[in-house]
């Protein structure tokens, strides 16, 4: 377990699978655009663009030494550099870049910022996506 | 549809929050994290149900802008994740444009977003930046 300011996981390739964006707006039952359909070639929602999702929870889990029944999610931000299409493989490149301590009323938090990188095969950086985490120390 | 400072989008009404769709958002991001499956494992974490994932309030706020202005339109979206969504809930969506400046294609339009749920809990704050290109 380390939360290390700075570190980096390994990289890894997600293919944003047709199925997987679809199931995403089924859960939701919103479309993006009206009429949307995700198929190879459609534009994919920032939404869709989580680590848990691209990345998986557990290494990024394991890593941060967070037990499941004291972490809150805290929320997202996504920028999006160049458009991003169903179909694309991307690098999925996750960074720890942020670690605060506080004392709340329930005990010590600790935030957790994960800006995770998105790249084509050239390198160019098309999204990056910073979610941010709290654990509870009890 | 041209937009300036002031203007509220449609609201978005998400359907109401039920397990099948904590079901396919949990296949959708293979998340392992039982809170949004099982009440009695929510129960252990001290909540009185499962839990909707944060994703849905991130992303019905990102829906209410992207069904006006396109997918690609925008370059940022920051939603925090305020409050927890149980089963039965309906969110709602507001978006508001607040500021807007020049860019070099257009402008780029800054809106307000809040996500609330139907007992009126505000779950999701945030904000979005979007271009709007000149015509």
């Amino acid at each position: 377990m380390s939360r290390e300011i700075g570190h980096r996981f390994p990289e890894a390739e997600f293919r944003i699978d047709p199925a997987r964006v679809e199931e995403y707006v089924t859960a939701l039952g919103v479309e993006p655009t009206p009429g949307y359909r995700a198929v190879p070639g459609a534009e994919v929602p920032p939404g869709f663009f989580m680590y848990v999702t691209t990345y998986g929870a557990e290494p990024v889990h394991d890593q941060l030494g967070f037990d499941m029944f004291r972490t809150v999610y805290g929320g997202t931000e996504v920028e999006m550099y160049h458009p991003v299409r169903v179909g694309d493989t991307l690098s999925v490149r996750p960074q720890i870049t942020g670690v605060t301590e506080k004392d709340g009323r329930s005990g010590r938090l600790t935030f957790v910022e994960l800006t995770t990188e998105y790249l084509r095969d050239d390198g160019t950086v098309v999204l990056v996506e910073r979610s941010n985490t709290v654990q509870r120390s009890q | 549809m041209v937009l300036h400072v002031g203007d509220v989008l449609p609201e978005v009404e998400a359907p109401k929050m039920d397990r099948l769709r904590l079901a396919y958002m949990a296949v959708s991001m293979r998340d392992p994290n039982l809170v949004h499956m099982e009440d009695d494992y929510a129960a252990r974490s001290g909540l009185p149900g499962v839990i909707a994932h944060g994703t849905f309030v991130v992303s019905y706020a990102g829906a209410a802008v992207s069904r006006v202005v396109g997918v690609d339109a925008i370059k940022r979206l920051k939603v925090d994740v305020t409050g927890p969504v149980f089963l039965g809930d309906v969110l709602r969506t507001r978006a508001e444009v607040v500021d807007v400046e020049p860019a070099a294609d257009g402008e780029l339009l800054r809106l307000d977003l809040t996500v609330n749920r139907d007992d009126g809990q505000t779950v999701g704050r945030g904000e979005a930046v979007v271009v709007q290109r000149s015509r």
